[in-house]
């Protein structure tokens, strides 16, 4: 479903985006996986390059098949119907009701009223908001308002659900009750790709999980815990990551490489 | 669906922008007025071109005994040198200048000026024998007048040669000088609107960038985030043109028709008619000045 071939993102010295550095990497249908990594090692700009907000410097980037530095822009806006998105920030307009707010993504792709009329309704019922449809976004908490952002990000029935830190700006509760909700989107046949930080929540729900460190893809496991590195600060000042539990770093590091490898070969 | 849509999303752009909407209406109104004034402008000296040239003649006065030129000697003009100036005019060397020759006695001369000035008190002043008679000469070609004034003025019997032309000349100079004028105050007031406009039109993006993000995000077109901007620059400009255009009607309703027309029996003016002329340009204009900002604007401020 996405397809990194050595990606490579190079940026401008002033730019603030975080590089990549020969990413490859495949994310096949109806997988969850988690991309996890300190602020700057890569992941918004993961993201953006599968929006194709951005076109990757060096590598290609696969999309449900297309290649995304060939496709002319004009039709990216398609691949993008294609494509859910939900903000850390949740991102909902606020003089609009719950239901409006999802209508918006269908009115704005010129679905007709009654697609409208139809569809909404469903996608709050699958975020369990069907209830509060006439609410202001004011009136809900943080999760229920972040699972307004989920229904306006699937109503459209995208394959891939991208997540852009979803839980960022939640407790624990409501943290929980998105999981769940991205869990039963995922379920219904969704590919969902989440960059977070929350390793509770990474470590619980024991999906694929993708870490990534200054653009290099550096584990990738299946059922993967948020993170068995932790950051050590040297004498001179330099950062580095050592592993929490026994093994050797060097070993880690080379199954995990092993792994991406293996990988590629199957293509 | 979608393109009510894009006219609701303008129609809010306007009502969350309002100060900036009025200034740019206002800005385009004044600019469209000028390019409006200048045209209209141009439209009289053509107008006036095209009414005067066609009854313009060069006039070759004949001397009375009350004549100062030396050509005249204080004499009025004989029999003889009336026949020598007329068979010159006709000669084969002045032919091809001359479309037309008439003759005007002293008393066709005061019919005439009657004519023109029946509502003046000048009237009750000049008597038939103060005219002087004179030759009318109309050209082929209205420039060449100096072919005329050369071969005649040093004739005996001719008092002076004058190019009528030339004193409507001095009137069109001056109109002239107004419509450049007002072209470029418009020149100036266009840029200034054209600049408005992108701000305007900016600050509306930026005020918008939640929504356009998320369309961005879910996939609307290039063009369903963008016209809304667009469609609101022209239609603030849109009624700015309309503004224009009622303020040259009335000014030409009241100021030229009601006014100098009627007290000007005489000069051809042009009318309320013309308005609606240039109305159609002016429209056309704003919107495509409105279209050209934000478009630029959009570029470089909105990302799609």
């Amino acid at each position: 479903m996405i397809k990194f071939e050595n990606v490579s993102m190079v940026y401008e010295p002033r730019q603030e985006n975080a590089a990549l550095d020969d990413v490859s990497i495949e994310i096949n249908r109806g997988e969850f996986a988690f991309l996890v990594g300190e602020s700057g090692s890569g992941k918004s700009t993961f993201l953006s390059l599968v929006l194709r907000e951005k076109r990757s410097s060096a590598g290609a980037v696969y999309v449900a098949g297309q290649n995304l530095n060939r496709i002319s822009s004009r039709r990216v806006p398609k691949l993008r119907r294609n494509i859910g998105f939900v903000f850390q920030d949740f991102r909902l307009l606020r003089e609009r009701t719950v239901f409006d707010n999802v209508a918006f993504a269908m009115e704005v792709i010129g679905a007709s009223r009654a697609q409208i009329r139809d569809r909404v309704p469903d996608a709050l019922k699958l975020v369990g908001l069907e209830d509060k449809a006439r609410r202001k976004p004011t009136e809900l908490s943080g999760g229920e308002q972040q699972r307004v952002g989920i229904a306006r990000a699937i109503v459209n029935k995208p394959a891939i659900l991208l997540a852009d830190e979803p839980t960022g700006n939640l407790d624990r509760k409501n943290s929980i009750e998105v999981m769940n909700v991205l869990d039963r989107i995922n379920q219904n046949g969704t590919t969902v790709l989440m960059a977070t930080h929350a390793h509770e929540l990474v470590s619980e729900y024991r999906h694929r999980v993708i870490e990534l460190n200054r653009g290099r893809i550096i584990r990738d496991e299946v059922e993967g815990q948020y993170t068995k590195m932790t950051t050590v600060i040297n004498q001179d000042g330099s950062r580095a990551l050592l592993f929490g539990d026994d093994s050797a770093p060097q070993e880690r590091d080379s199954d995990a490489t092993e792994a991406i490898n293996d990988k590629k070969d199957e293509d | 669906m979608r393109l009510g849509f894009i006219l609701r999303e303008a129609v809010k752009g306007l009502r969350q922008n309002v100060v900036m909407v009025v200034s740019v209406v206002l800005v385009t109104f004044v600019s469209l007025t000028f390019v409006g004034a200048a045209a209209l402008l141009q439209l009289q000296i053509n107008q006036m071109k095209g009414y005067w040239y066609d009854r313009m003649e060069v006039a070759v006065y004949l001397c009375d005994d009350t004549s100062a030129a030396t050509n005249c000697a204080g004499k009025e003009v004989t029999e003889q040198q009336r026949n020598d100036i007329k068979s010159l005019l006709e000669s084969e060397q002045l032919k091809p200048y001359i479309k037309e020759i008439a003759y005007e006695s002293k008393d066709q001369a005061y019919k005439n000026f009657l004519d023109q000035y029946k509502n003046s008190s000048l009237v009750d002043q000049v008597k038939p024998d103060q005219l002087p008679e004179s030759f009318r000469v109309a050209l082929v070609d209205p420039e060449k007048y100096q072919v005329i004034n050369e071969a005649l003025s040093t004739v005996p019997g001719v008092e002076s040669v004058v190019d009528q032309r030339e004193l409507l000349e001095k009137v069109f100079q001056l109109v002239r000088v107004a419509s450049g004028a007002a072209a470029i105050v418009a020149a100036v007031m266009i840029v200034c609107a054209v600049l408005l406009t992108g701000t305007t039109i900016q600050l509306s993006a930026m005020h918008r960038r939640l929504e356009t993000t998320i369309m961005r995000l879910v996939g609307a077109s290039k063009a369903t985030i963008q016209l809304p901007f667009v469609i609101e620059g022209v239609i603030a400009s849109l009624i700015g043109g309309v503004l224009a255009t009622g303020t040259l009607w009335l000014l030409m309703k009241f100021l030229v028709e009601d006014k100098l027309a009627s007290e000007n029996v005489g000069v051809a003016f042009i009318s309320t008619g013309e308005v609606w002329l240039i109305a159609p340009a002016l429209l056309i204009l704003g919107i495509v000045l409105a279209t050209i900002s934000s478009v630029v604007t959009l570029k470089r401020y909105l990302k799609v």
